[in-house]
């Protein structure tokens, strides 16, 4: 036999001392329960900011991309720390903030250095960057625009969706795509009308009378190119206004922005966006065709120190490096600075973010602590209570042989007891509160936008069951005292006949 | 051989800057299988030694001994168990649990002997049957009489067959009439069941009727040890 009492016993005991006195136990459990529920919705609130922001930078490639930054003309070619040349003023490098490389770079961006990122294990592929203003015709229309050079094929998931046509079939073509907001601009009334028309790039017979239109725009994008084969640049032909033009063919219209999923409303990548792509071989002959004055000057600076040789070109302002597993990531990063390039990637300031939000987390998680820690007050407030009732009781169990350890464990039950309850509830609760305010947000603030639905909650099992946990842990704690004090009592006195 | 003994026992209970002396160097010893009655007038210190043989309480000088062995070196836990096995109480007052009824309040000093289920309940109901009470089982102690309440009390005291009951005045809220069929059921165990009984009481009729032997209690001492 064993001379223990069972745990089962214990816990009817608790269970009958509860429903004795059934209003003061529910009251004292909701204290719980609030307590808990303020806990997991708070957090969970903070752990779905950072789980949203975390699957909208990965929808957006930007977990599995680094950009790269060779030594620029403009570092080249100025003695004194250069202001104007490196800048960006493309509109998706302010809309990103400003990607500056972790070290600054000492070897120059060529199709060598190119082709030897490339060959960094882990690299899925190395995407150069070229881009620049240039006035722009089409459907009767001019503006200035910027376009970027394309690699083709291209695998990144900026080029895989688009709202008319499709991607540019061939790396030689005098084929581009656009983006919406330039079908828009040049007024084509449906995305499906832009495929198949026409749009002339234009520059000056001279490229040394460029306006000065151009000018202020070209002169701070140091993206140029120089040195290179020409034999694939389509002819160009001279307009009335005695400008020289280059004609393609719009082959699809980009789906620019991400509209579903954790991506939406962001741009992806790291590579900055442009509202006109050309193939990259093509883009690089029209930079070099139409170097801007600045471009110009900076070139022969950068000859004349000798920091760059006659007849080398000065590289690629910039590429983006995609890898095949984002884990791999800082590896290849530390590959690309021994090989003397500055880098850029999204998990620096990743690494900041993760102290925001567990700064965040945690002081959410302190205000629920708090609304629990005052529920713990009503836990022993109850225990108290009820000792100061069952005096006799607990005086009969000692004399019929209880031990202290006995009448300890009944009230730390009946404490975990309200832990348990009050947890499971306040987490269901807190489920209950995520879900009502998902979907009124979705309600007034999402759908009003044209925004697909987005949880803005995250509620993992472990928070369920730590909250629960720590529900029954504070509710012990809370016990402990008057569990003491209940094992204290002195059976002669609780026994008393008066 | 006596079963249950106090060697000299003091109690002094401080009271501001007075001490009562509740217990003054009492000795007394209770031989197995006796039925001893305590007489004394009311504050006499009768209900203090009671609970000191109970292992309720310490004496402040003295020892109590069970079956030769002292209970002053035996550990809180030591004492509990000492309160579950060797000795059984009962009061005036009856002290059950009132919102258990007769099972559960017998059950329950079962249960803290680790006895469970439906072994726990056939103990109780043997024990309740014992006391006359087999369909009395399911009652609240409110919806029993005084008499069968202390009956129930008596089926507790000895569920985990202690070899002593201490009674403290368990007829003191019973008419003569049941008063006198109690003491005849505690006769009767003492007799066919070897029980040894100490019973405090304040009727000297029912102690001379029942008890093998009187001991008179006055100011803390006793008066008279004698075989009665
Ligand atoms: N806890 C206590 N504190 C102070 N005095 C006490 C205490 N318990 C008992 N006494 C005193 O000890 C004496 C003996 O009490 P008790 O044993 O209850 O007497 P009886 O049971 O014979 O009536 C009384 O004078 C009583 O007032
Ligand atoms: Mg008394």
């Amino acid at each position: 036999m064993l001379s223990i009492m069972s745990f089962i016993d214990i816990l009817h005991l608790a269970l009958r001392n509860l429903r004795q006195a059934k209003l003061r136990a529910v009251l004292t459990t909701m204290g719980v329960v609030v307590g808990v529920a303020v806990i997991v919705t708070m957090v969970s609130f903070g752990l779905g900011l950072q789980g949203n922001m975390l699957a909208r930078f990965k929808a957006l490639d930007l977990f599995s991309e680094i950009r790269v930054f060779g030594r620029s003309l403009g570092n080249m070619a100025a003695t004194t720390k250069d202001r104007g040349a490196g800048r960006s003023n493309e509109p998706s490098e302010r809309r990103q903030g400003r990607l500056r490389p972790d070290n600054s770079p000492t070897r120059i961006l060529d199709d060598t250095a190119v082709a030897e990122i490339a060959k960094i294990p882990g690299v899925a592929y190395v995407e150069p960057h070229i881009s620049f203003a240039v006035y722009v015709r089409s459907n009767g229309r001019v503006s200035t625009q910027f376009a970027s050079g394309v690699a083709v094929p291209n695998s990144s998931s900026r080029f895989q969706e688009f709202v008319a046509g499709k991607m540019i079939s061939l790396p030689n073509t005098d084929e581009i795509v656009i983006s919406e907001r330039f079908a828009k601009d040049f007024g084509y009334e449906n995305f499906p009308d832009a495929v198949g028309k026409t749009v002339e790039l234009l520059a000056p017979l001279d490229e040394k009378k460029a306006d000065k239109d151009e000018q202020s725009s070209a002169d701070q994008e140091p993206a140029n190119f120089f040195g290179i084969p020409l034999d694939d640049q389509a002819p160009d032909e001279a307009s009335p206004e005695g400008l020289v033009t280059q004609t393609f063919r719009i082959a699809g219209v980009l789906k620019t922005e991400v509209r579903e999923g954790p991506g939406q409303g962001g741009l992806r990548g790291l590579l900055p966006t442009s509202d006109i792509y050309l193939p990259l071989r093509t883009a690089r002959a029209w930079t070099l065709e139409h170097r801007s004055p600045m471009g110009q000057v900076a070139l022969e600076l950068a000859r004349g120190s000798g920091a760059l040789g006659d007849s080398d070109t000065e590289g690629y302002d910039s590429a983006v490096v995609r890898v095949l597993d984002p884990v791999a990531l800082t590896d290849v990063r530390k590959r690309i600075a021994d090989l003397g390039f500055g880098s850029f990637s999204i998990v620096d300031e990743l690494e900041q973010l993760r102290t925001v939000f567990l700064i965040l987390d945690s002081v959410l998680a302190l205000l629920g602590g708090i609304s629990l820690l005052v529920a713990s007050f009503g836990i022993a407030n109850t225990m108290i209570m009820s000792i100061l009732e069952r005096t006799r009781e607990i005086g009969i169990m000692k004399a019929i042989g209880a031990e202290d350890r006995e009448i300890k464990l009944i009230f730390f039950v009946e404490a975990a007891v309200i832990g348990l309850t009050g947890g499971v509830i306040g987490t269901l609760l807190a489920w209950a509160i995520d879900g009502i305010a998902n979907r009124l947000a979705y309600r007034f603030i999402l759908k009003p936008q044209g925004a697909s639905y987005v949880d803005f909650f995250s509620l993992p099992p472990y928070l369920s069951l730590g909250a629960i946990l720590f529900a029954v842990v504070i509710s012990i704690l809370a016990a402990l005292y008057p569990a003491a004090r209940a094992a204290r009592i002195d059976p002669v006195k609780a026994l008393r006949h008066d | 051989m006596s079963i249950l003994e106090a060697r000299e026992v003091s109690k002094i209970y401080p009271m501001g800057t007075t001490n009562v002396t509740a217990l003054d160097k009492v000795s007394l010893a209770v031989g197995e299988g006796q039925f001893v009655a305590i007489q004394g007038t009311s504050g006499s210190g009768k209900s203090t030694l009671l609970n000191m043989l109970g292992g309720l309480d310490h004496p402040t000088t003295g020892e109590v001994f069970f079956s030769s062995k002292p209970l002053g070196p035996l550990t809180k836990k030591e004492m509990a168990r000492y309160r579950r096995y060797s000795v059984g109480m009962i009061f005036q007052g009856f002290n059950l649990i009132t919102t258990m009824t007769a099972q559960e309040n017998v059950g329950l000093a079962l249960a803290f002997a680790g006895l469970r289920g439906g072994q726990r309940r056939k103990r109780a109901d043997e024990l309740l049957d014992r006391v006359g009470l087999a369909d009395r089982l399911n009652h609240r102690p409110s919806e029993l009489s005084g008499g069968e309440q202390q009956r129930v009390a008596i089926a507790r005291a000895l569920a985990n067959r202690p070899k002593v009951l201490l009674a403290d005045e368990p007829t003191g809220n019973l008419d003569s009439t049941r008063a006198h069929e109690l003491l005849g059921l505690l006769r009767e165990m003492v007799t066919k069941d070897a029980l040894t009984i100490l019973m405090v009481t304040h009727d000297h009729e029912l102690a001379t009727s029942f008890a093998d032997r009187i001991v008179l209690m006055k100011d803390g001492r006793v008066v008279n040890g004698s075989d009665g």
